[in-house]
This record gives structure tokens, sequence and C-alpha cells, in this order.
């Protein structure tokens, strides 16, 4: 069949061939761990002592510049009977599943349209990468001016328009100023997804459309059949990677909102850091921190299983 | 008729959504560029017309390159963001191709401990990082900052190059090995080639990520001189409850104007990486 | 294997790295030829350059002792001071604010000496700033100065409503700002989660009424009284009938620029309103007045916001550090630093109460004035770890911005006292 996509061709195995040459580098064990030391190795330098060290802190009552106290789990006992806590966890899964759910199938429909041919394609896609390159504490603060109320284009221009008859509290009111940072990080986003896709688009040979055309596949069963299967591996990780991002995202919300109005906003990452650093009560912020780890690996090592699946 | 129904379907396809897609996108900017160039008093003047301009001025840009270090926080940003990107991209494609490619003992752990190293909160980190950083002497210069952005950047680009070397048919790399080139050969040779827009996608998100960090720039990067952009404009363009904003509009630009740049020479180059692997296939 | 291998070479190279410089230091104790001091960037900027320009090179000529200046953004100084606690490391004097003399207690030096010496010669120490900077009856930073938190307002406007004199009490208050907001100039004071307007104007507001949250001891919660209940049902009034949606979500940026964008015509604010207005908006700066927090059934409050310099004990020479506060505390530095800060910080030395600064600017006058009905953050409760954590997690601000938003009295007091008693660990 025309229509399979390459990734799903299976070679056959290696080990046994006669010509694999007995040097040990060849070796596909051998080869494989001297490919990896240097990045495990710099890994394990810059990240395990960090990580155990805020595991540690997570198990004392710890409050800056003093010494501690070991205490067991008492601090993610305490974060379990706090009602902020929940708030702030329900608010973060909100924020990450509509954000990336808008994010994918934004950019999947801005890499298939940036993907047809027309004049000036080149400079378009330049300038669609450009939210995703602006440093963001800066294009937040741009989007602080744009969603003010009293000085809103947005709602200048609503008001304008006559569509609306009052200013939208873009970030006092607790629904929209979820929507809005929503809003702001899929703006950020969403090229990263377009991109990327993109890039997994052009994997696909055209012959492929070509054949299936002259099959009488219709576009969606061309885009079902092809499309999709190629780019699903791409899409995956990087909505993995997208997950990742928003779930711990800081200064977007940091900047925008710091949680307001009444932790209606307030992030995992950025509750945290306001616990640790602002409160001074290290232990307790560092249990905060190690509290998104679970919903994250649960998400992570699905699709790790998933992909070496594939 | 014909060329009128095409017409229409390309308007609905391409021309409707591209255009929401710019306008969506690029509204932001615009609004940047014109919040630099208006003078203070119509910024916060609600009564005018607030998307034009009245009496343009390069004031803010003046102010922005001579009363601060803008030029070095441009020169530090792009020097912290290429090493750090490559030393991502190598070091993460080498843990990617084994985990993508290879069988070997061990593989499970390694893919899952990756992705772990990744998930590691950095509001957790940054003290003990912090501390590390301190012991090895790197408070306030680069390296600190280049050290510490890999630890992030090398698990994103393992995982995402591990995508695209999933994708490239194993008969290719077999035929090169047949023909008696060396695993490492056939890898340099054969695959990467053919994962260039892959390359190019990991390298320009690590790129994007290195000069838009702030966490760990805010934190080891406390004198000016040494500041990355992001991290300089923030700390010297507010001041207090007062915002420069025409100010930090223009660093915003200024900004991402070295990326922009480095992109739009890429999009050429992904372009003809395309057409030379769909001729390939 | 690999793992232990690798975590045994880090922490050789680690402890090599630790211990070079410690060396370093204690070898070259004797001649110290650099000091580095980090502060909050001054919203005032002559106040910093002064610093950098006139104060330090001046040291310099006098002993050869390079003093160095190290900027933070606001907001960012207590995580570089937590930093710098934290991994011991880093400028050798440090900026104060708020309780922080308090926080870092055990990375402070005793300093009581220099406070002596400086209050004998200039008035002595006004009382109440010792509550934050002395610790266990030992000095823990010199304070130079309050930054106030007082309220803002166009007189113009006040005057179109028939308002010709700030009014006296909230109620008072409350009922020009319902006459003003018809009139299209609402108030506009942050309800948000930044990170000083919100507290500047809602501590007083409940403890004019006679609320508190925590008394003395640190561990009886005092939230839930029927004054708190009087303070909440005011400030949901004062919001609802004075006030856009939008000062809910609002951090410490947004009502300056309201302010000068017209928009509102009264907020609490420090005096950074005024002089931006001066310097971009001149026919704004003349109708603009500060005024004290008006007074409730309980009197009339302040928050005190202490800036002050301190020392780490890590400092390796910290004679140095403190013969450089010695002599940048003498009234000859001292005094024209205050004045290149234009009279942005209030200062606690009695010597200082009628210091020519104040004479510039009349309307500055109600920052001195505060001084005397200023409190701490959390007041009457301890000024420690406990108290952060609570303005950290701003119960308080929260409390009533749900008010605000519709919540009924009694649940918002209700969520706000189990916040307190768990962060104060109290029955």
């Amino acid at each position: 069949m025309a229509v399979r996509p390459a990734s799903v061709a299976r070679p056959a195995p290696v080990a046994g061939r006669p010509f694999a040459l007995g040097r040990a580098v060849e070796r596909e064990g051998v080869f494989s761990w001297l490919m990896l030391v240097p990045g495990i190795l710099f890994l394990l330098a810059f990240v395990a002592y960090p990580f155990f060290y805020g595991i540690f802190l997570s198990l004392q009552e710890r409050r800056v510049a003093s010494a501690g106290t070991f205490v067991g789990l008492a601090n993610f006992a305490a974060l379990a009977q706090d009602p902020v806590f929940w708030q702030v966890t329900r608010n973060t899964f909100v924020y990450t599943i509509l954000a990336t759910l808008v994010k994918m199938v934004g950019g999947l429909a801005m890499a298939l349209v940036i993907n047809q041919q027309f004049r000036g394609r080149n400079l378009a896609r330049a300038f669609l990468l450009l939210p995703f390159i602006v440093p963001t504490v800066l294009s937040t603060v741009a989007w602080m001016w744009i969603l003010d109320p009293t000085f809103s284009v947005i709602n200048w221009s609503l008001l304008h328009s006559g569509l609306v008859k009052e200013n939208f509290s873009w970030l006092g009111n607790k629904t929209l100023a979820m929507v809005s940072i929503i809003g702001v990080n899929t703006w950020r986003g969403l090229p990263f997804y377009g991109i990327t896709l993109l890039a997994g688009l052009q994997t696909i040979s055209p012959d492929l459309y070509e054949a299936a055309a002259i099959d009488g596949a219709s576009v969606t069963q061309r885009f079902r059949h092809i499309t999709l299967p190629v780019l699903k591996p791409v899409l995956i990780i990087v909505t993995m990677f997208s997950v990742i991002f928003t779930f711990s995202d800081f200064q977007l919300p940091y900047v925008l909102t710091h949680g307001g109005p009444a932790n209606a906003t307030h992030l995992f990452a950025t509750h945290a850091f306001d616990v640790g650093m602002s409160a001074g009560v290290l232990g307790m912020g560092a249990a905060e921190a190690l509290a998104m780890l679970p919903a994250l690996a649960i998400l992570i090592v699905g699709l790790t299983l998933y992909l070496r699946r594939e | 008729m014909v060329g009128g129904r095409r017409f229409g379907e390309r308007v609905l396809r391409l021309y409707l959504p591209l255009g929401f897609f710019l306008v969506a996108m690029l509204f932001p900017f615009y609004w940047m560029a014109i919040t630099s160039i208006k003078p203070n008093r119509e910024l916060y003047s609600a009564k005018i017309m607030p998307l034009i301009v009245h009496q343009p001025t390069l004031q803010h840009y003046v102010d922005l390159l001579e009363q601060t270090n803008f030029l070095t926080w441009t020169y530090n940003t792009i020097l912290v963001a290429v090493v750090t990107t490559v030393v991502s991209l190598v070091l993460g494609a080498m843990i990617a191709y084994p985990l993508a490619r290879l069988n070997f003992p061990g593989a499970a752990v390694v893919a899952i401990g990756v992705a772990a190293t990744y998930l590691v909160p950095q509001p957790l980190l940054f003290i003990p990082m912090s501390d590390v950083i301190n012991r090895l002497g790197l408070s306030n210069t680069l390296s600190a900052v280049m050290l510490t952005y890999p630890t992030l950047l090398i698990p994103f680009c393992a995982w995402l190059l591990m995508g695209y070397f999933k994708s490239v048919p194993r008969e290719l790399e077999e035929a090169a090995r047949i023909d008696g080139a060396s695993r490492f050969q056939a890898m340099l040779r054969v695959v990467l080639p053919l994962c260039t827009p892959g390359l190019l996608s990991a390298g320009i998100f690590a790129f994007t990520l290195a000069q838009n960090e702030f966490l760990y720039a805010l934190i080891f990067l406390t004198k000016s001189d040494v500041r990355t952009v992001p991290v300089g404009a923030i700390t010297e363009l507010i001041r207090g409850d007062v915002f420069y904003w025409g100010q930090l509009m223009a660093a915003a630009l200024l900004g991402s104007i070295p990326v922009a740049l480095i992109y739009s020479f890429f999009v050429d180059y992904y372009v003809a990486s395309l057409t030379a692997g769909s001729v390939k296939n | 294997m690999t793992t232990r291998r690798d975590f045994l070479t880090v922490s050789l190279v680690a402890t090599g790295a630790a211990l070079a410089p410690r060396l370093a230091g204690a070898a070259g104790k004797a001649t110290t030829k650099s000091l580095t001091t980090v502060r909050e960037s001054s919203f005032i900027k002559a106040f910093d350059d002064y610093f950098v320009k006139t104060l330090a090179p001046e040291y310099e000529k006098l002993t050869g002792i390079k003093v160095g200046y190290e900027a933070v953004s606001v907001g960012g100084m207590l995580t570089r001071l937590t930093t710098m606690a934290e991994t011991k490391s880093g400028p050798e004097i440090v900026h104060t604010g708020i309780n922080w003399p308090h926080l870092f207690d055990q990375s402070l030096v005793d300093v009581s000496d220099l406070a002596g010496e400086v209050g004998r010669k200039l008035g002595g120490w006004h009382e109440q700033v010792q509550e934050v900077v002395v610790v266990n009856k030992k000095w823990k930073a010199l304070p130079w100065g309050n930054i106030g938190q007082l309220e803002v307002y166009r007189t113009d406007w006040f005057k179109e409503v028939g308002v010709t004199k700030f009014p006296e009490t909230w109620e008072d208050l409350l009922a020009a700002g319902r006459l003003l907001k018809k009139k299209g100039h609402p108030f506009g004071f942050e309800i948000g989660h930044g990170f000083g307007d919100n507290h500047g104007w809602m501590y007083p507001l409940l403890w004019s009424y006679g609320g508190r949250e925590v008394d003395r001891d640190g561990k009886t919660v005092l939230i839930d009284s029927s004054e708190t209940a009087k303070a909440v049902d005011f400030c949901r009034r004062f919001y609802q009938e004075t006030m856009l949606e939008d000062v809910l979500g609002w951090t410490d940026v947004n009502n300056n620029k309201a302010f000068l964008g017209e928009q509102i015509s009264c907020t609490n604010n420090a005096s950074s309103i005024l002089v931006v207005a001066k310097r971009d908006f001149p026919e704004i700066a003349k109708v603009t007045d500060h005024a004290l927090n008006p007074n409730g059934p309980k009197g009339r409050y302040h928050v005190l916001n202490a800036q002050g310099l301190g020392i780490m004990t890590y400092a390796p020479d910290q004679a140095a550090a403190k013969a450089f506060l010695r002599w940048l505390y003498d009234d000859k530095q001292m005094s024209r630093w205050l004045t290149a800060g234009d009279a942005y910080y209030a200062p606690f030395l009695h010597g200082y109460d009628n210091h020519p600064m104040w004479n510039a600017e009349p309307r500055y006058m109600p920052y001195k004035e505060s001084l005397k009905t200023s409190r701490p953050h959390a007041w009457p409760g301890p000024v420690g770890h406990a108290a952060s954590e609570n303005v950290a997690k701003y119960v308080l601000v929260d409390m009533f911005a749900k008010a605000c938003r519709g919540d009924a009295t009694k649940d918002v007091i209700a969520t706000a006292a189990a916040q307190l008693k768990q962060i104060y660990k109290a029955k």
C-alpha cells in the first residue's frame, strides 16, 4: 500500500549480521552507552544534587536563613489540608489542559496553512514565529498594557465598534483573568507547535498525496491516513513539552497577575515560589514544588511507554 | 467558473486563516512598536485613539541605548544562547540517537531518567543550584547560566530529536553500514542530515528558551554588565511601581531582532532541506 | 557505579572550589580593597545615582576602599537576600525592608553599637522603627527611611463634587467617592496581588476599625471579630460604590498608570505618582495632593516599611563594612543622600524631623507625619517568619478581595482565620 507512512517500515534485527564488526565500539550496547555518557554525566552533575537537596528540604520544617528540623511528610500533609493548594492545583490543570488543547488544534491549523504554496511564504513563517522569540517577560509587560481595562486596545476597539457597552475587566474578573493568561500563553506557544508540526509535515513526500489523490482519497481521508500518522510522533513530543512548560509556567502569570485576583490565577510554580521565596518557608515551598511531579510523571511515563512501543 | 471556485477555495483554505494568524500573532508587536515610539504624555492619555501615534519620538530608543547597558545585554544574551544551544543539541542528539534507534540494556531506565530530569521543577532547584554555582566560583559569570540552561534543554532536545530519528527508515542506515560505514559515520552522514528540520526545530527552541530564561538569570547574574536582555530590562527599566513602558517595549523589540534574523536565515535553509529531502524520498 | 563516582568527583570539586576563596579571603583580610552594597533600585533614580556617582567615589578617595552597588529590581530583593543567606555568599552590605531583619536575624551582624552612635548624634531613633530592626535587643539593620503609603488624590475633581479638604474618615471618603464615580472619576485602590499598594491601605483599614489578625503573643488568632466584619463590610461597599472591577487584579503598577492616565481620582500609594507627574505631566501634578489615611472608629493607621542597611555575617571583613556604614550614616553624608532622594524616604531620626529636605515640597509632609501612626505588617503579631508567610500568602488581601467579589463576610473571615491558624500554628 502506497499510503503507508515511512516510519512504519521495520528493519530486520541488526545483531546477528555476519558483517557486524567485531570491534567493541560497533556493538549496539557499547556504542549506545558511549554516546549517552557525556550527556548523562552532565545532567547528574547539575540536576542530581539540587534535586536531592530539594527533597531533603521538603522533609523539614525549615525557614529561610535558619536551621531546620526533620518533620517527615508533615509538609505534604499540611498541603493536603490547605484549600489554597487545591485551588492552585485546579488552576494549574485548567490552565494546562485548555492552553494545550487550543495550542494543539491552532498549531496544527497553522502548520497546514503555512505548508501551502503562496508568495511571501518564508516571510510569513518567520513573522509567525515572533511571539515565541520575543523574551516572555517583556511581551508579558506589553500584554499587561493591552489587557489594562482603561487603556486596553481590546476594550477600546470593542467599545468603539459598538460591540459592547462596558469595559471588560480582563485581569480583575476571576474567570476572565484565567482566560487572559491562557490567551497569552496560547499566543506565545502556538508558533512553536506551528513550526514544529510544519517540520513534521515536510517529511511527508508529496508523492504520497498524489498517489492517494489518484486512488480517489478525499482531503479529509488524506489528512487522516497520511498526514496524521506521520505527524503523530512529533505531535506527541511537542504536546508533551508544551504540557511540561505550561504546567510549570512562571514568568507569565507572575508578571501579569501574580496569582490574583484572590488566587484565581496562582499556578504551582508561582505559588511554590511565593511560599518558598517570599514567605521564606523553604520546606513547604520545596514540598509544593515536588507536588508538581506526580501529575507530570504519570503523563511522561505514559508517553514514554507509548513512544517506545512505536 | 472552475478558476473562480478554486480561488474561492484558496481564500477559504489559505488567505483567511493566514490573515487570522498573522493578525493574532502580530498585533502585540504592532502594539509594542507604537508604544515604543509614543511620547509618555500620549501613552497615558486614554482619550485619544490608541492605535496610532500622533507625535512619534525615538527618545525611548535613545534612552535605552544611552542610559542602560542594552548592547552588552544583547551580546551576553546571544553568546549564552549560542553556547547553550550547541551544547544542548550535541549532547541531546547523543542521548536521543541510541534511545530512538538502538536496543541496549538499560534503555527504558535512561529514557525515563532523562524525562524525569526535565520534570524537576525549577522553583525546587534554584537554591541548591545557586549553591553549586557559588561553590564553583561562577556567580556573576555567564558560565553560570551556560551550565544551568542545558539542564533544561538537553532533555528537551533529546526528546524532540527522538521523534525525528525514529521517522528515518532503518534501511538507509543499513545500506550505509553495508557500504562499510561505522555506526558513528552512519549516524553522522545518513540519519542526521535527514533530520535537519528536527535539528533546526530543536535548535530554534533551545535558542529561544535560552535567551528567554528569566529565573536562573535573575538569581545568578546580579551585575548589570553580565545580565541578559530580559533580566536587564526588567531590573533596570522598572523602578518601584513605575514602568518605563517606552523603553521596555523598545527593549522587547530590539531584543527579538537578533533572533528573528537568525531564524529568517534558517527558514531558507529549512525549505532547502525540505526540497532535498523529498527528492531523496 | 557511574552515579557514585560522579557524585564523589562533584563533591570533591565542589569542596575544593569552596575552600579556595575562603583561604584567599583569610590571606587578604588585612587589606580590604572593596565592599559591595546590594539594594533594591530606588524609585528615585537620583538616590541611586548619588550613591554611585558621589558617595562611593568620596569614600574611595578617603579610604582607598571601592564601594560597589548592585541594583535589584523591586520585589526581587527578598529573593536575592534569600539566596545570599542560603549560599552564604554575595555582597556584604544589604538592603532590608518590611520585617527582613527578623527574617534574616541569623545572617545579619549585630550593629547595635553603630545604631547607638548614630542615634546619639542625630537626636535619637523613633520608637516604632525599633520593632522591625531590633531583634532580641540587637540592632540588625540601620534604617535610613520609611516608604510611606498614603492617599493620593485629585484636588480638582474632589472640589468639583464639593469636597475641598480630604475626607477625615473612611465613611466620608466613601461618600466622596460615590459622587466622584458618578462623575466618571472612580477610585482605584489595589485589591490584587501586588507587592505593597494592597497591604498599604488594607492593614490601616482593618486596624482603624479595630480588627487585628493575631495577638502580640503570635498564638491567638483574633481575626474573627465584629470589628473585622465591619472593616470587611465597609471594604465591600467602598469597592462596589467607588471603584472598577479591575482593581481586584491590579498589581502595584496599575494604580500609578490609571492615576496618570486620569482614570482615577484617588488611590493609596507612595509619593511616586506625584514625582512622575512633576516630571512628565505638570498639569496633573498641579492638582495632585497627598493625605493621611482616613480615620476609622478605632483610630488612624499607616503601614511601616523601614528601609535600612545591614551587614551579612559571612562578610570577610565586618569591621570594614561597619566603618563604611558609620561614615555613610554620618550627618555629613546621610543628609545629602536623603536630600538627593527628594523626600521619598522619611527618616527615623529625630534630628531629621525638621530636615530642610521637607521644605522643598510641602505636599510630601504627610509622609513624615504618617510615621507616628505607622505599624509593621501583621501588627500587633510578632514581626517574624509567620508574618512573612502571612503577607506572602495574601491572607488579608484575599479576604477583602473575596468580600468585594460578593462572598459573604463570615465566609471570608472564616477562611482567613483558618489560614492564619495554620500559619501561626495556633489552636
